[in-house]
């Protein structure tokens, strides 16, 4: 979260400035990726470079507080992914195991990277043996920093249900890492 | 199942969780624990330590693709090129529009010009030209057999018979009449300067751009139009004059008892047997022959 700064930044970059720009999006990309390894794994990259595109386009005319900004950003994430998993659904991929390794992406750091994301890529992982909607509620809840209401307007639920939803995720996260012994 | 015969001490000895000693875990403290806000319960502490890795720092993976999110912030957000785009994109299709609204007038302008000047050359067809009688001026359409007759005294003649050699009927020289119309025509003329003057007779102008004049005297008629240039005939005595010009000037032809019909350089030669200031059917216009 930004806090204080947030509406200064804002105004900065809807003015011109690449730097407030820049501060934002390091501010809100790795979280975005994070919710969408969950959501739509394999395409989290694609889909958070789209949601940029759509909030550069909206962002002169904006408005409102932190907590609007980030609901937008995830809103805008997941209805990028509603819409590919339904492109998808119509027209299907060849499976991953068809391509050589020599055609698959590869990074020449992504030996580094694993390492960095490990700690992070295993709570991802645990988070995403959850129910889709457990899943979902606690990354909005905790990696967006959405409070209930909020993300029970994204999912449209009641902040009830999502309050429930996240109880249960949270009860069975601890009796996923209780059972594999996870350590982070 | 264990029959009665079996000892206890051969009854597994399967233990079970003791549910009195494991904290409670209250919604207050996942509430806490999904806001962050107080340390987390002693069961919880593992999740606590799955949602502190979902939150940590951002790694180097996760801010590769700043540069393209960076190259679309410059080209739709960056402030002046977009507004120089839009007003560029205005003035285009304003410059746009002036051409398709200029070329449409020019269009139209050389189309009604054309109409115009073929309707003064009566080559139109007859509805068309008929048309163009009415509305501009132009000369009647000629009849489609128009029967030959012999001007008598008195006979009252029938306009129009453009052309050709039988033409000359009208006001030959052995026609006689008394001539009773004043010679006043109205002439007709756009642009230009048409002037009519007849002395008991009639005398027509009709001029575009130019001048037309005609005079006729004793019965005869004259009449002129004109068309960019200056036509003009002369009748003298009972005969008839019509000269017309067209992008040039009519000669001044004298009438000679007869028809004599004049053209212009660059006109056709028409023989009209209208009766001169002729454009509005006006009752000043119309010859009144004696019978």
């Amino acid at each position: 979260m930004i806090g204080e700064e947030f509406a200064d930044l804002l105004a900065a970059a809807q003015g011109g400035s690449e730097a407030a720009f820049s501060r934002l999006w390091r501010n809100g990309n790795p979280a975005l990726l994070r919710y969408l390894r969950v959501i739509a794994p394999g395409a989290e990259e694609d889909i958070a470079a789209e949601t940029w595109v759509c909030v550069v386009r909206g962002l002169s005319s904006f408005t409102g507080e932190e907590q609007a900004w980030r609901a937008w950003l995830f809103t805008t994430a997941r209805r990028r992914a509603i819409d590919l998993a339904r492109h998808r659904s119509r027209r299907p991929e060849a499976a991953l195991d068809e391509f050589t390794a020599a055609q698959l992406p590869s990074s020449e750091d992504s030996a580094e990277a694993a390492m960095e994301n490990l700690s992070t890529a295993a709570a991802i992982a645990l988070v995403a043996e959850l129910p889709r909607l457990q899943a979902e509620v606690i990354l909005l809840r905790v990696v967006a920093g959405l409070d209930t209401e909020s993300v029970a307007r994204m999912l449209c639920k009641s902040p009830g249900a999502v309050r429930v939803a996240a109880h249960r995720g949270l009860r069975r996260l601890a009796q996923l890492t209780a059972e594999a012994g996870v350590t982070l | 199942m264990t029959g009665s015969d079996v000892p206890n001490v051969d009854m597994p000895n399967i233990p079970r969780p003791q549910r009195q000693d494991e904290p409670a875990v209250t919604d207050a403290d996942l509430a806490a624990l999904l806001a962050g806000t107080a340390d987390a319960a002693p069961g919880l502490r593992p999740v606590a330590d799955v949602l502190a890795a979902l939150t940590a720092e951002p790694t180097g993976i996760e801010l590769t693709g700043e540069d393209r999110a960076l190259a679309e912030y410059r080209r739709r957000a960056g402030a002046p090129v977009p507004a120089q785009r839009a007003r560029r994109s205005t003035a285009g299709l304003t410059s746009r529009f002036g051409v398709k609204v200029g070329a449409s007038v020019t269009a139209v302008a050389v189309v009604l010009g054309g109409g115009a000047a073929a309707a003064f050359a009566g080559v139109l067809p007859a509805p068309i030209q008929r048309f163009a009688h009415e509305a501009i001026g132009a000369p009647t359409p000629p009849p489609q057999h128009a029967p030959p007759h012999h001007d008598r005294p008195g006979v009252h003649r029938q306009p129009a018979v453009r052309g050709g050699p039988g033409a000359n009927r009208q006001g030959g020289p052995h026609a006689a009449s008394t001539p009773t119309a004043k010679g006043s025509p109205p002439a007709k003329g756009q642009y230009g300067k048409p002037h009519g003057k007849g002395q008991q007779g009639q005398g027509g102008g009709q001029g575009s751009h130019g001048n037309g004049q005609g005079q006729g005297n004793g019965q005869g008629q004259g009449n002129g139009q004109g068309h960019h240039g200056n036509g003009q005939g002369q009748g003298n005595s009972q005969g008839q004059g019509n000269g017309q010009g067209h992008h040039g000037n009519g000669p001044h032809g004298p009438a000679q008892q007869g028809s004599p019909h004049k053209k212009g350089p660059h006109g056709s030669p028409q023989m009209n047997r209208r009766p001169a200031g002729h454009p509005r059917r006006s009752t000043h216009t119309r010859p009144v022959m004696d019978t």
